[in-house]
């Protein structure tokens, strides 16, 4: 407040926000993609329920124009005039993390629904709000990526998990689909809850949400230093509470109780989305808070990490011996992967965060390839069911009717199993050198056992793919042409990466570097 | 070009051409592999000749530069010296064999057959050839991919699935601690060349530490007893041509493995493990030749037999002299020849008579005269009989091992006894005695291709037997520099 000497004038210091100068230009492919998703829905709503044109169903062409927006976002961001920035007042940020964290989003979300196309078409899914709700959690991915405050942070988390609860649901004759929705919109509420009653806990014994300035008042951890007067160990558990929020959204071990039924009871296209997009969005959001602002809390949640990293690693490959379906032996598989980039985020090194990138990027291709297969609908047992796969006794005998097909299958396999030369060997291998390297000997031992345990029950579908015979009469039709070029490119990566990953290799150590110092 | 290269990538060049061809000219694709094969041989004798044996640097070096490609510890690097030359031989030796063996039984899937086995070829002679810890591993790995393959898809019962799961799940369980270790060794030493490594030190917990991973690793590759249970499984269900290769080169790989890695890398492990490794070879000598006197199925019994002589190789290779490695050298080599040969005689009754179980024949000597005097001499050779590769190899070894402990070599002696009692009584049964007319019901003796194919054995065993100098003078240098290196 400044007083003038002769009179009663007060006149309020005034604070310039700076809302306006560079913000809206660096979000462009965010508010492109919002505003398409926007148009589409209006566009969808006026005439999908026009009576002249007979109420078309809109799934198709809504889905070929939101790829477009994706496509046209991906170049936005690639184009992008500001590289690094801190935005809208200190909540979101942008570099070359985010940068390539949400190509890598946008890029698997282009694929999933690319690939998604026929079988939209063949299970009759055919409410075009579910492509578009993909769309908006996209969306608030991108915004995940670049969150630099627990608001804007929670903020995108709801609205990518609300999209998710709506969308596993979207099947509406069957009672699996809205039971997987159901379960999951329970389990992840109340998840989400306890993510925000960690955040509050930090802001109340803090005062300050945004994740640099909480870096700077934990320096020194819980043990050294005391530089400030706040409770560290209520901060400790309120980083508690944000992990276990975390783990439960990428279904790490001790909370992973709901990713099996809900990625069975959800339609395929759905489940695709669900295991290869988010867990980009989560892991870049999460390495930037723990590296960033509890970086001095290293001991707890590198100890809370390995934990789960073991049991995910163990459960993923234990658990998966058994099942006889196949889209719970990918849930299970997806657990043991989400161990295996645990371990990489445990270690708290450069070369750690380098794997868990590596990781990343082969699982997305390998995941990829292999919904695509399962979304070719190949296999019809009579005239009348909708062609799917549902068990693994379903791939028998594919070797003879699609060899091509059975032969990716099995490379892919391998590849997820950790064997040279493909793309997933290279991935385990540096993800080992980085836990050894930080003397997490336990978890490499445990991870190469868990890798050959694993091995078994992939190898179990190639057995099945060549050497059973079917069971009875089934008809096989040619997969859709967008599937083909999927699975073309993404089996092109696996099986030649080996060769030249110079580039992958550069860019996630560069970006490592980013995140670190 | 440098021979390596050419020899790597001209089985390649074959799978090249065969995706061309049509499938129904099988005729026509097996001429094709046979000839690239018999090409890449003739162009491996070129290697041998222009082997310079007074030296026991690497030869014929090779640094692939693939473009581009920078990161540091994948140096695609290839040399030759004394050690891998003889295996190079004997693999580009080995697979036209295969390839004829397979020419009129296999019927189904010809193509692949013969492209799985060049692309085999090519990945075993880069295992021998690379000079790069890591991509010997990863090519160690990937010889896995077409046996699980041959194994499954051509073998011969209904136990195959069964036995290739076997085969790939123990290999891949011992592999994966050796990445481990390869990964630890990377960590500290930043490389993972191998001249590089020659040098450098590591500290003697973490040499124990390494070594036990390498251990791991190599032990199911050799088969040591506690993990051999692959082996015969493997061999049973495999078709001839998988046999061959597997006892022929598969198994060297192991004891390749020691003699380069273990041995030079790990000094102080090394002798603090001799001791067990003594022991475990001692073991499987005697255990297994004690059960292969049990066995029926005549592939078992020699599979069982190609453990107790893979397991006298281990025991001369960590007697760590001269005599002892040399002779581990030439053993493996002569192991290579005469267990093949084995494996194709059987393989020609079993074409003929479809089954192996030794309670069928009897009596064969009577109407397959040349089939029995070629038998014959190679069951000779597998006991070792003086005149014959193994008995060069065997000597040297126990010399060798009697040197560093008399009493275990003279357990490994009594195997060689226990080795004659086993071939000398199949041999006996197969070949002599009343034939039995009710099971057998083919008269016909060896064809033209069977004889011409196992003719080259007989003629390279009996020289490695009388006159093995040749193999020798290219070894000394390169072994005498290994162990002095350990030291």
């Amino acid at each position: 407040m400044v007083f003038s000497n002769d009179s009663l004038i007060t006149h309020f210091p005034t604070y310039k926000t700076f809302l306006f100068d560079n913000d809206f230009q660096s979000f462009f492919p965010e508010i492109f993609l919002i505003g398409a998703a926007i148009f589409l829905l209006v566009y969808g709503v006026i005439f999908s329920t026009s009576p002249n044109k007979n109420y078309p169903l809109l799934i198709i062409p809504v889905s070929w124009l939101s790829l477009l927006a994706c496509v046209f976002a991906f170049l936005l961001l690639l184009n992008s005039p500001i590289q690094n920035a801190l935005l809208f007042y200190n909540t979101l940020l942008i570099d070359d993390f985010t940068t390539f964290l949400k190509a890598l989003i946008l890029f698997s979300s282009f694929f999933c629904i690319f690939m998604s196309l026929d079988s939209f078409k063949l299970e009759s899914l055919n409410a075009f709000e579910c492509i578009l709700l993909l769309v908006f959690s996209a969306c608030s991915m991108l915004f995940l990526v670049s969150s630099a405050d627990f608001i804007s942070m929670y903020l995108a988390i709801e609205l990518q998990s609300l999209s998710f609860y709506v969308v596993a649901a979207i099947k509406r004759n069957s009672e699996f689909s809205t039971e997987a929705g159901l379960k999951y919109f329970l389990l992840g509420a109340f998840s989400s809850g306890l993510l925000l009653f960690g955040c509050s806990l930090i802001y109340g014994f803090t005062g300050v949400t945004n994740f640099s300035e909480l870096a700077q008042i934990f320096t020194g951890g819980t043990q050294e230093i005391l530089t400030t007067t706040t409770s560290l160990p209520a901060c400790e558990l309120g980083m508690v509470f944000l992990l276990v929020g975390f783990l439960f959204k990428i279904t790490a071990v001790p909370f992973h109780m709901w990713s099996p039924d809900v990625y069975e009871g959800a339609p395929t296209p759905i489940t695709a989305f669900f295991v290869i997009v988010p867990k980009a969005a989560l892991f870049g959001v999460f390495l930037r808070i723990f590296l960033e602002s509890f970086y001095d809390f290293l001991l707890p949640w590198q100890k809370i990490l390995l934990v789960s990293s073991l049991c995910s690693m163990l459960l993923g490959s234990l658990a998966a011996l058994s099942q006889t379906r196949i889209k719970r032996l990918l849930a299970y598989s997806s657990i043991g992967h989400v161990g295996y980039l645990l371990a990489g985020f445990a270690c708290g090194t450069i070369e750690g965060i380098q794997a868990l990138l590596i990781y990343l990027f082969i699982y997305i291709f390998m995941n990829i390839n292999i919904f695509a297969l399962l979304l070719c609908g190949m296999r019809r047992e009579t005239l009348q069911t909708v062609p799917r796969i549902k068990f693994i006794s379903d791939f028998s005998f594919l070797s003879k009717t699609q060899p091509i097909l059975a032969l990716t299958f099995t490379i892919t396999l391998f590849s997820m199993a950790g064997i040279p030369p493909l793309a997933g060997f290279y991935s385990k291998a540096y993800l080992f050198f980085a836990t050894m390297s930080s003397n997490l000997y336990v978890l490499a031992i445990v991870g190469v056992v868990c890798s050959v345990v694993s091995c078994f029950y992939y190898i179990r579908l190639v057995k099945i793919m060549y050497f059973e015979g079917p069971k009875n009469w089934c008809s096989f039709s040619r997969i859709p042409v967008e599937n083909a070029l999927t699975l073309a490119i993404t089996l092109f990566f696996i099986l030649f990466f080996i060769f030249y990953p110079t580039p992958l290799h550069l860019i996630t150590h560069k970006i490592a570097l980013t995140l670190c110092l | 070009m440098n021979l390596i290269s050419i020899i790597l990538f001209l089985p390649l060049f074959g799978v090249l051409l065969l995706f061309f061809v049509p499938n129904t000219k099988t005729q026509l694709i097996r001429r094709i592999a046979l000839n690239t094969s018999l090409l890449t041989f003739l162009i491996s004798l070129v290697l041998w000749v222009e082997f310079d044996s007074s030296t026991a640097r690497f030869q014929f070096l090779e640094a692939k530069a693939i473009y581009g490609f920078s990161f540091s510890s994948f140096n695609f690097l290839f040399g030759i010296d004394g050690i891998s030359l003889f295996f190079i031989l004997l693999t580009t030796f080995l697979i036209p064999i295969c390839l004829l063996v397979s020419w009129t039984n296999i019927q189904m899937y010809v193509k692949e057959y013969c492209i799985a086995f060049l692309v085999l070829e090519t990945l075993l002679i880069a295992v021998f050839s690379v000079l790069d810890l890591l991509l010997f591993y990863v090519f160690f790995e990937s010889v896995l991919i077409p046996m699980f393959v041959i194994i499954g898809v051509w073998g011969s019962r209904e136990r195959k699935i069964r036995a290739a799961y076997q085969f790939f799940l123990y290999t891949l369980l011992g592999s994966v601690f050796m990445l481990l270790a390869i990964l630890l060794i990377y960590f500290q030493t930043g490389t993972t060349d191998l001249e590089v490594l020659y040098c450098s030190n590591f500290s003697e917990t973490r040499q124990i530490f390494l070594w036990l991973a390498f251990f791991a690793s190599f032990a199911v590759k050799v088969p040591m007893v506690p993990v051999h249970i692959w082996l015969p499984e493997a061999h049973v269900e495999a078709p001839t041509a998988g046999s061959v290769i597997l006892a022929g080169i598969l198994l060297k790989l192991g004891t390749y493995g020691f003699l380069r890695f273990s041995i030079p890398l790990f000094p102080f492990a090394t002798f603090y493990f001799t001791p067990l490794i003594y022991t475990l070879s001692v073991l499987a000598i005697i255990y297994t030749s004690l059960t292969t006197l049990r066995q029926i199925d005549l592939k078992k019994i020699i599979a069982y037999s190609s453990v107790a002589h893979m397991n006298f190789v281990t025991l001369g290779l960590f007697s760590l002299n001269t005599q002892g490695v040399e002779g581990s050298l030439l053993l493996m080599l002569s192991h290579g020849l005469v267990s093949p040969a084995l494996f194709l005689c059987i393989g020609i009754l079993y074409d003929r008579h479809k089954t192996r179980l030794l309670r069928y024949y009897a009596g064969c000597g009577r109407t397959m005269p040349i089939f029995a005097l070629l038998f014959v001499f190679f069951t000779m050779a597998n006991i070792s009989l003086p005149g014959t590769s193994s008995f060069i190899g065997e000597f040297l070894v126990l010399t060798g091992t009697y040197q560093n402990n008399s009493f275990i070599a003279l357990l490994a002696a009594t195997g060689m006894v226990l080795g004659a009692a086993y071939a000398l009584w199949l041999c006996n049964r197969l070949i002599y005695g009343v034939i039995k007319p009710h099971f057998i019901h083919e008269w016909s003796d060896v064809t033209r291709r069977e004889f011409w194919m196992l003719v080259p054995f007989v003629v390279s065993i009996l020289w490695m037997g009388v006159y093995p100098e040749p193999f020798l003078d290219a070894l000394h240098c390169s072994v005498s520099n290994l162990i002095s290196q350990g030291m």
